[in-house]
């Protein structure tokens, strides 16, 4: 028996073998069997090459210590404002029914978790009253309204269908070396 | 019944019918409405988040309101025409719906919007006194913009017409001089000169050469006028005073407010923290010590400047610090003095004596007239 007849037969083996195993499987099973436990199958699969990748990302976010209801909250060093987390948002979401302003002015803070300077944007949440909780006033690194991009004077409710000041939200942008 | 005596069954007899022969002896009161009287000395605008508050510094009496939006920067005045002028924002719905950025005009007598005119929808809207001018001619009001990049909107408030909006990138603030022209703060450290022709539309526009850094020490946007031009002041307490010579710029050399051993001590509030008297050159700063940064942390002192010599000549301590100061231009001139909790302070301004302290909701900026 040369080498190709030995292949063709294991190929034929294979072929056979599949074929009764699914018809044996289609007697027994029913579809919707099927799918559920190879959806369950695919789920757990993705799920184990992920977790090294997973552990990463959360090294990458940021870490936070302290009360974001705070005044002296790291995030908010150069922040002038209510805080969105005490009015129904978070220091990262606005509260509901307002809007995100696209424009914003930025500062620079340390985190006393790692000791490490962030770049944060002040976004301005606008179209309702303003929520007078938790009024905060930082001025690390503020300048005048002439350089406004530095500046937390300003109202920043552009962009904005509706140009009310309602409470502000503090997002890292990254490091200053990134 | 039965148990009332005749004593009192008289007595009461008597009582109803005295009473309202009693009560038809006094004429019944109608109600009045008060007009303005001509403004006397000292006489001032505090301007607050829901209006301004006219009241005489000399007696403390409020006289009445101008009713502002919560978004106006400051009130002016042009005393020839008997009028007060105010950029104002609303919405349609109070806090959403339709913006509409107008200037209104009050009457002097009634303190009532006699006029207003439609500017774009771009106002700063913050409570910045130098957000607002009104040139040296009484005709052209300069509005501050800001959306985001900054604009200024020219008014013509004689003949009640918008005239058009001028794009003013990286300069702030409206500083009027000379009769129809007026300076900007830039970022980039320099001053900005805007003429206007008679129609209003820009003529020419000058820049000067930097002569401060933002980063390291910057020049507040909060200024006073002085008897040719302007006062400046950085966050690290050196004054400047700039003035023109029709298209030039004149910038002073700077003059440090602090002496030797006073290097924590520096200008800040949250409002107007400079004021000069323009007669005697004196210059009001509200100080504070702290750390860099600080400079919205109000006054704990007022230091008063000759500003011919460079010298202090006086050193006020405050039980309340101070947000917001403004000096009248009177020849027994009032220092105002709004507080961090706010009220308001009326000072003798050279001799430096507490008159009056007067209820107001949270005094911004004050406007002498």
């Amino acid at each position: 028996m040369n080498i190709e007849k030995i292949i063709e037969r294991g190929y034929y083996w294979v072929d056979e073998h599949a074929r009764q195993t699914s018809v044996t499987l289609a007697r027994k099973l029913s579809r919707r069997n099927f799918l559920s436990r190879l959806g369950m199958m695919l789920a757990g699969a993705t799920a184990f090459p992920l977790l090294p990748v997973a552990r990463s990302f959360a090294q990458s976010r940021v870490e936070e210590v302290g009360d974001p209801q705070s005044c002296d909250y790291w995030r908010y060093c150069a922040m002038s404002g209510t805080l969105c987390s005490c009015c129904g948002g978070s220091y990262t979401s606005c509260p509901p029914g307002s809007e995100a302003s696209p424009i914003t002015w930025v500062g620079t803070c340390r985190n006393p978790a790692d000791n490490r300077n962030y770049l944060m944007s002040y976004n301005d949440c606008c179209g309702k009253a303003v929520c007078s909780r938790c009024s905060c006033h930082n001025t690390e690194r503020d300048k005048p309204v002439y350089f406004n991009s530095n500046s937390s004077t300003v109202l920043w409710c552009f962009g904005t269908e509706n140009t009310s000041y309602h409470c502000t939200v503090s997002l890292v942008l990254g490091t200053p070396d990134e | 019944m039965h148990f009332i005596s005749p004593l009192v069954k008289n007595a009461a007899l008597v009582l109803t019918l005295v009473i309202p022969v009693a009560w038809a002896q006094i004429t019944p009161e109608e109600i009045s409405i008060e007009t303005m009287p001509e403004p006397g000395e000292n006489w001032f605008i505090a301007k607050t988040s829901n209006g301004g508050y006219v009241y005489d510094a000399n007696s403390g009496e409020m006289q009445g309101l101008l009713s502002l939006s919560r978004y106006t920067p400051a009130v002016t005045t042009w005393a020839p025409r008997q009028e007060f002028y105010a950029a104002e924002s609303y919405l349609s719905r109070g806090v959403h719906g339709e913006r509409t950025d107008i200037v209104a005009i009050y009457d002097y007598e009634n303190l009532r919007p006699i006029d207003e005119i439609i500017i774009p929808n771009h106002m700063a809207r913050l409570a910045v006194r130098s957000h607002l001018g009104l040139m040296g001619n009484g005709r052209h009001l300069a509005v501050l913009n800001m959306n985001p990049g900054f604009t200024v909107s020219i008014v013509d408030v004689q003949d009640r017409v918008f005239v058009y909006e001028t794009s003013t990138p990286g300069c702030a603030i409206i500083m009027p001089i000379a009769e129809n022209d007026f300076l900007q703060v830039c970022g980039d450290g320099t001053l900005q000169l805007i003429q206007l022709a008679l129609s209003g539309f820009e003529e020419n526009r000058v820049r000067s050469e930097p002569f401060f850094n933002v980063i390291d020490d910057a020049v507040f946007d909060r200024v006073t006028r002085s008897t040719d031009g302007w006062f400046l002041i950085t966050h690290a307490g050196v004054v400047y005073e700039v003035t023109t010579d029709d298209d030039e710029i004149i910038i002073s050399d700077g003059w440090s407010i602090t002496q030797a051993g006073e290097e924590g001590w520096r200008p800040g509030g949250r409002n107007e923290i400079i004021t000069a008297h323009q007669a005697t050159g004196l210059i009001y700063v509200a100080m504070h010590e702290g750390p860099i940064d600080t400079h919205h942390e109000p006054g704990d002192e007022i230091w008063v400047l000759d500003s011919s010599t460079g010298r202090r000549i006086h050193r006020l301590e405050l039980e309340s610090p101070a947000n917001s100061i403004l000096v009248t231009q009177e020849s027994e001139p009032k220092l105002l003095i709004a507080d961090a909790d706010g009220g308001t302070h009326v000072y003798d301004a050279i001799t430096f004596v507490h008159e009056r302290s007067i209820q107001t909701p949270g005094a911004q900026n004050f406007e002498d007239f």
